[in-house]
């Protein structure tokens, strides 16, 4: 059974690197960030396989941890101004400090 | 079929390595930093290390990875694009030396360990004692408890640090806000943060209890805290507090004046410093782990979300 749950680890760890592909191309921010959220998705579905196959109860906690937070980067992202200074008419004051 | 994955997962983290450095712009290079982070977890689940590959998924990936994220933004919205950043070759050899020289230096020392598991027949007899299982928290808080007392103040550190470069006039500002500016994305952020609040708050609290058996632990519990926290904060549901507020000050210091009071109090009662009184260790490790995990939570999200910063009049009125 074991072999069977590796495989399964095994098939989406090459799907992660397809993802990972599409990250690379972009072309814009937007499909890099849910490229990046395909491979957090991908390490959820390989730590459970991988817990299952090693009969390991932890990894089923950091496939958890690993659901939970990449919620937040997607929040943080989506905050993001894209193009800052247009879509929200803030204007760059020359005494901003850095 | 266990070789080939292992094959497959380093090549995937060494290229996803070359491209978070190499990539052109600031943001393509954090969505390769996360995946970095992402795939080092699975290594560290594949090495069987659970609890680093916790720490890793939770602390690298996660909170750096929007940390990152929030300062590309705060950068942006101070008008510098990251775009056209030119480093002077000299430097970038200097810093390429520096790396290669630390890689170096700690792939010397990894060759060093000599082979075999020598380090857990010590500690393994001495658990039960403890009455904990898991044998890095045994090592984390009981037998090397001064070191992890010095870690717990290293946030810190890195906290005042951060907050020592905000220019003097924003210190008496009230916090930036970090709400979203799209009123769509708010409501969506709002609405989020109360399906991850609790959840985040579950789990928190497992990660600790269970860290005494099974891999987790006060930083791992932190981590996911602080993404809550940072959850929050956009969607308006928390706001955050000012820097001289003595809420914030007491969440960030509860976990190390804890551990310190603890550890003093063992030396009081006539064992040595950071020894703990027979039939209590449980106990005291887990008062411990709890204190800890709100300050590391507190720590992690106020240095993710960054000092407060002057800003344009309008945009703190709109804000508000």
């Amino acid at each position: 059974m074991s072999e069977a749950f590796m495989l399964a680890a095994m098939l989406v760890l090459v799907s992660m690197a397809a993802a990972l592909l599409r990250a690379w191309r972009g072309p814009t921010s937007v499909d890099r960030i849910m490229a990046v959220q395909l491979v957090g998705t991908g390490m959820v579905g390989v730590a459970v396989a991988l817990g299952a196959a090693r009969n390991e109860a932890g990894m089923l906690d950091a496939a958890l941890v690993a659901t939970l937070l990449a919620a937040v980067a997607v929040s943080a992202f989506v905050r993001r101004p894209e193009g800052a200074a247009t879509s929200h008419s803030k204007p760059n004051s020359p005494s901003l400090d850095r | 079929m266990s070789a080939a994955f292992d094959i497959l997962l380093c090549l995937m983290i060494l290229a996803t390595a070359g491209i978070a450095l190499f990539v052109r712009g600031a943001f393509a290079a954090i969505a390769f930093f996360i995946a970095f982070g992402n795939l080092l977890g699975l290594a560290w689940l594949a090495l069987g290390a659970v609890n680093v590959a916790l720490a890793e998924i939770a602390v690298g990936a996660g909170v750096t990875g929007v940390a990152l994220i929030l300062a590309c933004s705060r950068l942006f919205e101070l008008g510098d694009n990251l775009a056209d950043v030119r480093t002077p070759l000299a430097s970038r050899l200097g810093s390429a030396a520096l790396c290669l020289g630390f890689t170096v230096m700690l792939a010397g020392v990894v060759l060093t360990i000599p082979p075999g598991d020598r380090l857990s027949k010590v500690v393994a007899p001495l658990l039960p004692g403890l009455g904990i299982e898991n044998p890095v928290t045994g090592v984390l808080l009981a037998f090397r408890g001064y070191d992890t007392l010095l870690e717990t103040f290293v946030l810190l550190g890195a906290l005042v640090a951060a907050w020592s470069l905000t220019p003097d006039a924003s210190r008496r500002l009230p916090p930036t806000t970090m709400v979203m500016t799209d009123p769509t994305s708010r409501i969506v952020a709002e609405a989020f943060t109360r399906l991850l609040a609790p959840a985040a708050l579950i789990i928190a609290a497992y990660l600790v209890w269970v860290g005494s058996d099974l891999p987790g632990g006060a930083f791992q519990a932190g981590a996911v805290l602080a993404g809550a926290l940072v959850v929050a904060t956009l969607g308006g549901v928390v706001v955050l507090p000012r820097l001289d507020s003595l809420a914030a000050r007491i969440a960030l210091m509860v976990g190390p004046l804890t551990f310190l009071a603890i550890g003093l109090a063992g030396a009081a009662l006539g064992g040595r410093f950071l020894a703990y009184p027979d039939g209590l260790e449980k106990t005291l490790i887990v008062t411990i782990e709890y204190a800890l995990a709100i300050s590391i939570a507190a720590g992690l999200a106020l240095l993710a979300i960054g000092p407060p910063q002057p800003m344009p009049n309008n945009a703190r009125a709109d804000a508000r």
